[in-house]
């Protein structure tokens, strides 16, 4: 609803009036229907009434102006108005706390306190340190096959896709508490994503059961959502295994954390040229870097090296 | 039985100046100029009306929200800014010298009706004790009270309960159980009549045969006026905190100042020309007030001391004598 | 002239204003045809009728509240409260509006009216009927408080509240109201407003009290003079205001102060005093000022009740200590 009211079609052809008397003022809530104002027309002194509930903000004509229909008239406040809490009289109120000036040198830094997503982080990553017994697998996926377009991060999530087909011992959650393992039929993949607020990782749903295209939509919508830090909750939530691909800046390998209950997280580093052994001879191949990083507690060394050798042929694949 | 033209052209007057006041007084709340104010919007047809059905020897006593009665009794608007100013000097009415101040706990104006009506009791004057109070008071007991006592003796007062259905967040529903406010006229002997307190015309002539009753030595009786606050409590009070809009616009519809207007209007009494010259008129006389009101020099301090005996003990002559404004 | 109790003093005086002033009326629970439950205003309705005299419903604020609007018509009501206990619901009467009501409408409106009731205790009644509430009302600005401790002095304070502009709370010691008489002039001669009075004059000692415990004030006194100590007497009388000056006189003098009041300790009117000696005469004390009066626990029932209200052995003791003496 527009916040500016004009002066309405009065009838009979008229096409302005005079404002004889304003029965509000700026700052005054009104309802719908509140007699606003006396305007003359040539016929008549008639009131209009509100259109609205609403407090005014300001009013655009003074008396005695003279308005054309569809002019404008009143204007509505966006936003609140202040609780006064006090019924009859005015309670003090200490005045808003003047900003401390910053001191001109510092010693050292200031000490800032974690909140939102760092202090998610942090918490997160203790509760792994705490329980999980991390085991870390390195592999090199040759993907010198790949066109020159190939989506990088599809082809990791289809990768993880067959790896958990061929392995699902790393598609659980595991309850250390009631020493329990919850095998999921679905891949609830977690993304990690680096922002400039810190880690955050939304999931992309079942993405085992769907196909490229659907996947990079996916992806595109994820990421723009986490552009503009509007990710919705549910979204962050339960990721069954998760993908980090990381070497999007730097880094080959990496053992990275698993945060309960899942127990497996796939890390992807910075695709390199390699001279490789190849059918007996020297070749330059572009390899991508892959640490499986899995909790042995529940996943087994042969379940893990089943998982990645999964992934490593899914990779390999062309197309 | 209505009202001749010219009659009901006063009254619709003296509403639109009610609700000009009111709607100026709340701007200088606003500007810092005026304290907390109630509003009487929606409000002003029974004020207006029952003090238009008293003789000027009667004695008005009002609630706080009863500027319509107050205007229309002859307090000056210069008198009433001075008091929600927060000066004592706005209660020493230079017309109505013998009409009660606001009276501030709820009700508790109750009783001094009755002792008001009883003084024209005992005098043999056909003089009138008008007491007006809302929907709250009538659950306190000072109400109760005086409401038996000016029933068993018989008194000549008149009790005007102008139900707005609202005490502050307090709809009338949950003040009380009883089916009407009127009907607690009949814990207390008196004949109570509960009416449509936005009809003007119906407002005078009830009360002016309340007052008829009470003069000719009949007692007391009490009017339960059903009309409705439009506005918030008081300019510190947030209404929409508890009360739906949607509610109140629907109240827009029995605003007693249209229905009168359209009635003067049916009746080719009243056109363009007239309301013009009338909202001129009131505007030009609250400029006017407000600025008398502005240019009243507020009170030496030291007269805080003066009112409170009639004669200054020596205690607090002393106090008075060692008081210096700039301690404050 | 007659020998008459207090009772029989108040009734004088307030047939005697009531003669002399067609504006004071009287009205209360029982006070007409029975004359109230004390006798205080027997007769009165049958000499001087039924517009005069009003036999009210059970109802204290409208007591109070009717009174004020009488008063605000120019009559000068005088309203009695039965018990001591029940001027509770009087309070607010008294205080948002009696109190008020000249300061109010700057002198346009005005409340000279008596508010009278029953005070303190000893007269082995039910709860709330020995209450001693007069620091209640003596902190209210607007209000006047007095007390009287004899039959003379009753007439006499009563007829100067009834003729005060403003509303006063006079506070009648039950149990003295019949607890001896003596001759009382119906002059009409009202006491000055605000002033104590010296009821026997002395150089050792103050002994500041006012209502019921006067009489033990002055017994107490006697026994001080066997001892050798000369003690000064003063019944206060006005609780709001103060009078200071005789106060101050008295102390000064003497050096030693000991106030007995018959209500609670803590915030009575015996600290508003002690504190204005304080103020003014500290260096002509020789002793600290001593308070008598009854223990800070609710007033307890006929049987204990002797043991919580100052008593003349206390009196004495806090005398002596004064004194110096054991």
């Amino acid at each position: 609803m527009s916040a500016l009211f004009a002066l309405p079609d009065l009838g009979e052809g008229l096409a302005e009036a005079e404002i004889v008397a304003w029965h509000v003022a700026a700052g005054d809530h009104v309802v719908a229907d509140q007699p606003l104002v006396s305007v003359e027309t040539d016929k008549a002194v008639v009131e209009i009434p509100s259109p609205r509930s609403g407090r005014i903000a300001k009013l655009h004509a003074e008396r005695g102006v003279r308005l054309k229909v569809g002019a404008a008239l009143v204007e509505f406040a966006e936003g609140e108005g202040r609780d006064a809490g006090a019924v009859v009289g005015e309670l003090p109120t200490a005045p808003p706390a003047a900003p401390r000036p910053k001191p001109i040198t510092q010693a050292r830094p200031m000490a800032e306190p974690l909140a939102g997503v760092r202090r998610a982080m942090a918490a997160n990553m203790r509760r792994s340190g705490d329980e999980v017994v991390p085991a870390t697998v390195l592999e090199d996926a040759d993907i010198g096959d790949w066109a020159a377009t190939e989506d990088v991060t599809v082809r990791l999530i289809r990768a993880v896709a067959a790896a958990v087909a061929a392995s699902p011992a790393l598609n659980v959650w595991y309850d250390s508490a009631r020493q329990e393992r919850r095998l999921h039929q679905k891949l609830d993949l977690g993304i990690a994503v680096d922002t400039e607020d810190g880690l955050i990782v939304p999931v992309m749903r079942d993405v085992g059961r769907r196909d490229a295209a659907d996947l990079r939509r996916g992806l595109d919508r994820l990421i723009a959502d986490v552009r503009a830090r509007k990710v919705p909750l549910a979204e962050l939530r339960d990721p069954t295994l998760t993908l980090s691909n990381f070497g999007m800046m730097a880094g080959r390998y990496a053992a990275l954390s698993i945060v309960p209950p899942q127990v497996a997280i796939l890390g992807a580093g910075r695709t390199r040229e390699e001279v490789r052994a190849r059918e007996g001879a020297a070749a330059v191949r572009r390899v991508l870097p892959l640490s499986l990083t899995f909790d042995h507690r529940v996943v087994s060394g042969g379940e893990a090296a089943r998982f990645l050798s999964a992934a490593l042929t899914d990779l390999e694949r062309a197309r | 039985m209505a009202q001749s033209t010219d009659a009901l052209i006063g009254l619709y007057r003296a509403m639109c100046l009610t609700r000009a006041f009111d709607a100026k007084a709340i701007a200088l709340q606003r500007t810092g100029r005026l304290g907390t104010f109630a509003s009487s919007l929606g409000q002003e047809a029974v004020s207006v009306g029952v003090a238009a059905a008293m003789r000027p020897e009667d004695v008005l006593l009002p609630s706080f929200r009863d500027h319509g009665a107050m205007l229309w009794r002859g307090v000056d608007m210069a008198e009433s800014l001075l008091y929600w100013g927060g000066d004592e000097r706005g209660s020493d009415f230079a017309g109505p010298r013998q009409d009660f101040p606001v009276s501030v706990p709820v009700g508790t104006h109750a009783p001094h009706a009755a002792g008001v009506a009883l003084a024209f009791k005992l005098r043999r004057e056909p003089r009138v004790a008008v007491c007006l109070f809302g929907d709250g008071a009538t659950s306190k007991g000072d109400v109760a009270e005086a409401l038996n006592i000016a029933g068993v003796w018989r008194l000549p007062a008149v009790f005007v309960v102008c139900n707005n259905r609202w005490a502050i967040s307090t709809p009338v529903e949950r003040q009380t159980a009883a089916e009407t406010l009127a009907r607690k006229a009949d814990a207390a002997g008196m004949p109570g009549e509960r009416i449509d307190g936005n009809d003007v015309e119906l407002v005078v002539e009830t009360a002016a045969r309340a007052l008829a009753r009470a003069r000719d030595g009949q007692g007391p009786s009490l009017i339960e006026a059903l009309t409705y606050r439009m506005g918030d409590h008081t300019t510190a009070d947030d209404a929409r905190r508890y009360r739906d809009d949607a509610e109140v616009s629907r109240q827009w519809a029995q605003d007693p100042i249209a229905r009168t207007r359209r009635r003067l209007v049916d009746l080719g009494a009243w056109g363009k020309a007239q309301e013009e010259g009338m909202l001129a008129e009131h505007a030009a006389a609250i400029e006017r007030a407000v600025e008398r009101y502005a240019a009243t020099p507020a009170q030496p301090p030291v007269t805080l001391f003066d009112y409170t005996y009639a004669n200054l003990p020596a205690e607090l002559a002393e106090q008075r004598a060692a008081f210096r404004p700039e301690d404050a | 002239m007659a020998a008459v109790t207090m009772v029989q003093a108040i009734n004088m005086a307030l047939a005697r204003a009531m003669a002399e002033d067609p504006q004071v009326v009287v009205l209360g629970e029982d006070v007409g045809r029975d004359g109230g439950v004390f006798r205080a205003t027997e007769g009165l309705l049958d000499r001087f009728g039924a517009d005069r005299v009003f036999d009210t419903p059970l109802a204290e604020a409208a007591i109070a509240g009717v009174a004020v609007g009488l008063a605000a018509q120019g009559f000068r009501p005088v309203a009695e409260i039965q018990f001591s206990g029940f001027i509770y619901p009087a309070l607010d009467q008294m205080i948002s509006h009696a109190a008020r009501m000249r300061n109010r409408t700057r002198g346009r409106l005005t409340c000279p009216m008596v508010l009278r009731a029953p005070n303190g205790g000893g007269i082995r009644a039910a709860e709330l009927h020995s209450e001693s509430p007069e620091a209640l009302f003596a902190h209210v600005p607007g209000l006047r408080v007095a007390l009287p401790s004899s039959p003379e002095r009753a007439y006499r304070l009563l007829l100067a509240a009834i003729r005060d502009p403003d509303p006063v709370v006079f506070l009648e010691p039950t149990r003295l109201y019949r607890a001896g008489s003596e001759d009382v002039a119906d002059d009409g001669k009202a006491a000055p407003l605000d002033r104590a009075f010296v009821l026997r004059p002395g150089e050792d000692l103050t002994l500041v009290a006012w209502g019921g415990v006067v009489p033990m004030a002055l017994a107490a006194a006697e026994r001080l003079a066997e001892e050798g100590i000369s003690a000064e007497v003063v019944d206060m009388a006005w609780l709001k205001p103060l009078d200071t000056a005789t106060l101050i006189e008295s102390v000064a003098r003497t050096g030693r102060c000991v106030i007995a009041q018959e209500a609670a300790r803590s915030g009575g009117v015996g600290a508003e005093i002690a504190a204005r000696l304080a103020e003014r005469v500290l260096d002509r004390l020789a002793a600290p000022i001593e308070r008598v009066a009854a223990y800070d626990a609710v007033l307890p029932y006929p049987r204990l009740e002797a043991h919580c209200l100052p008593s003349e052995t206390r009196l004495l003791a806090a005398a002596r200590r004064a004194m110096g003496r054991a």
